[in-house]
């Protein structure tokens, strides 16, 4: 029996049980990316041989009933922009191909605290920057359901190796949608938490005022227990926040907004049906459903295409061939900084920086940047008055199911809308889930995504556990090649 | 539309040399995307109270206190080049 599609859970029943060791577990997940790696190419790195000892450790801490928790012995892959001490952390970058990191983050210490154990790091969009993955330095990840359709991005390898099953779960980072598209893609939940309730110490920074950490899972309960072991206040990360009392939104008879914007053009058929099907199946479930106007949301490609940019110029000016990543030789500092940041940096990094920089530089600073923050703080507004009238808010995660490689590499506003769904969540800081629900008119995944107000991540955990029990979305992809 | 973009001098602000090859391109995808923002820079919006956490949260700001988080070796472990205990850079001028 395959194990590596089992809810967290399940398998912690299964170790208690003495049924399954953490080392078998481990095995198995690793034969699954023997299997599957050479199509998918989702892991960067596997940590196989070192984590024998590791699994051994758990096997006896089950064994004499000393385990650590519920996530002892899971295998989790993670992003590689996260870093784990000793390990490469390379953000898919020539820029940092051959730097190793001193230390952990955050969220890898509580994991690690709680006996999880890595199987290796994960693909991305360079620097968490696109999203198909077709941005790696390395290589890109190929999409479990058919290999020749991009995963999403930026965490494109941890959606495909937890929904090819080389990972039971993995860790994403979502700055505009980045944790959500890839598991719409894939077929697997994704969980962007509330901004500021996961640590974001130990995460390569891109847009500082965006980013958050959160699981990409097979259902929602993972992501539920992921998340909570993850979050809490860290005075290493400024933007962290301490738990708050905030009124939660109803888990039964609750009033659940289709936002309107988010169903007109550019969003496809199969797409708006999938959320209609979902909203029919909440209705009967004794929920109210109504359609919501939030008109910025039309604006926020630009607002976020105007602050991550911006953001991202001045995250980004840390690599400059000094401390850290690869240098490439000058003449004078500002040369060698010139040089070393020209060869490091992939195509879709540099326009990022240099459109942030304009954006920011003297005489279009209020045009273009004042503006944004202008309009996201609108924008918010917008949001906390329609949270004033209904629980949670719905909308298909992307547009359209996953595209073809190359299919919008050559229209940059095309490849951008695919995160329209997604950036208003990372805009107004709340928390969104993308839920797997059915299948396109191509036999490829569709999810729609729930938002609710911040700080209400746990409502809206057990409330989309709810729905994801009515929907019921058993589909798995059957990898070409794949010879398991 | 938006004045042309001066892809040289931005270059130049960001630190990042470019080829001809793709200062052309990058000025051709960057007027793409900034004549797309001018529905956003034309419209009239309020002065709203700006933050730059996204729920107005005041930063957690550290006590004025060193902590030895990093030693001086592990910091210097990435360094293209060190010496002494120190990074060692080219010269600033000529």
């Amino acid at each position: 029996m395959n194990h590596y599609k089992l809810s967290i859970s399940e398998i912690n029943k299964l170790f208690k049980d003495k049924k399954l060791k953490p080392s078998e577990l481990y095995s198995e997940v690793f034969e699954r990316a023997a299997n599957t790696e050479s199509i998918i190419h989702g892991h960067l790195t596997l940590f196989q041989d070192e984590n024998i000892k590791k699994a051994a450790d758990a096997d006896k801490r089950y064994e004499n009933g000393t385990e650590l928790g519920i996530l002892d012995g899971i295998p989790i892959a993670i992003k590689d922009n996260i870093n784990i001490a000793g390990y490469a952390t390379t953000c898919s970058s020539q820029m940092l191909s051959n730097y190793i990191s001193p230390y952990d983050a955050t969220v890898i210490t509580k994991l690690k605290d709680e006996g999880v154990m890595f199987t290796g790091k994960t693909n991305l969009d360079e620097f968490a920057m696109g999203s198909s993955t077709e941005n790696s330095a390395f290589g890109p990840t190929k999409n479990p359901w058919d290999p020749s359709r991009v995963p999403g991005g930026s965490s494109g390898g941890s959606a495909a190796v937890v929904s090819a099953g080389s990972a039971i779960a993995s860790l994403g980072s979502d700055t505009g949608g980045s944790i959500r598209q890839p598991a719409s893609f894939c077929g697997v939940v994704g969980f962007k938490p509330t901004y500021g309730t996961v640590s974001r110490f130990g995460l390569v920074a891109f847009a500082s005022s965006l980013d958050q950490i959160g699981p990409i899972t097979n259902n929602v309960e993972d992501s539920k227990i992921l998340f909570n072991s993850m979050k809490g206040f860290d005075p290493f990360d400024a933007t962290s926040g301490k738990e708050s009392k905030t009124k939660q939104p109803k888990l039964k008879n609750a009033k659940i907004g289709i936002i309107k914007e988010l169903m007109e053009d550019g969003i496809s058929e199969d797409a708006k049906l999938e959320v209609q099907k979902v909203a029919k199946l909440l209705e009967s479930q004794g929920h109210e459903i109504v359609e919501v106007s939030l008109p910025l949301t039309k604006m926020s490609i630009s607002i976020y295409y105007l602050i991550a940019p911006a953001e991202c110029s001045a995250n980004l000016s840390r690599f400059d061939g000094v401390r850290y990543g690869n240098r490439v030789a000058g003449n004078t500092s500002y040369e060698m900084m010139e040089n070393t940041r020209a060869e490091g940096f992939g195509p879709e990094v540099k326009k990022r920086i240099l459109l942030g920089t304009y954006a920011l530089s003297a005489g279009y600073y209020d045009a273009f940047y004042g503006q944004a923050l202008k309009a996201r703080a609108m924008m918010k507004k917008e949001f906390t008055e329609t949270y004033k009238e209904v629980d949670y808010l719905i909308s298909p995660t992307t547009p359209s199911d996953p595209f073809k490689f190359g299919e919008k590499s050559d229209n940059q506003l095309e490849m951008y809308m695919s995160d329209l769904c997604t950036i208003p969540a990372n805009l107004v800081g709340m928390p969104a889930i993308s839920i797997p629900t059915g299948l396109s008119s191509n036999g490829l995944p569709l999810s729609v995504q729930i938002m609710s107000p911040a700080n209400t991540d746990n409502t809206l955990l057990e409330f989309s556990q709810k729905l994801e029990s009515v929907v019921s979305f058993t589909s798995l992809p059957e990898i070409k090649g794949d010879v398991s | 539309m938006t004045d042309k973009i001066d892809i040289k001098n931005v270059a130049k602000l960001a630190a990042l040399n470019l080829t001809t090859e793709e200062e052309n391109k990058l000025e051709k995808d960057l007027s793409m995307i900034i004549d797309h923002f001018a529905a956003l820079s034309e419209m009239n919006l309020p002065d709203e109270k700006i933050s730059i956490h996204p729920l107005g949260t005041p930063l957690n700001l550290a006590d004025d206190e060193a902590i030895i988080f990093l030693s001086h070796e592990e910091a210097l472990s990435n360094a293209p080049e060190s010496s002494d205990g120190q990074f060692v850079v080219p010269p600033s001028l000529d």
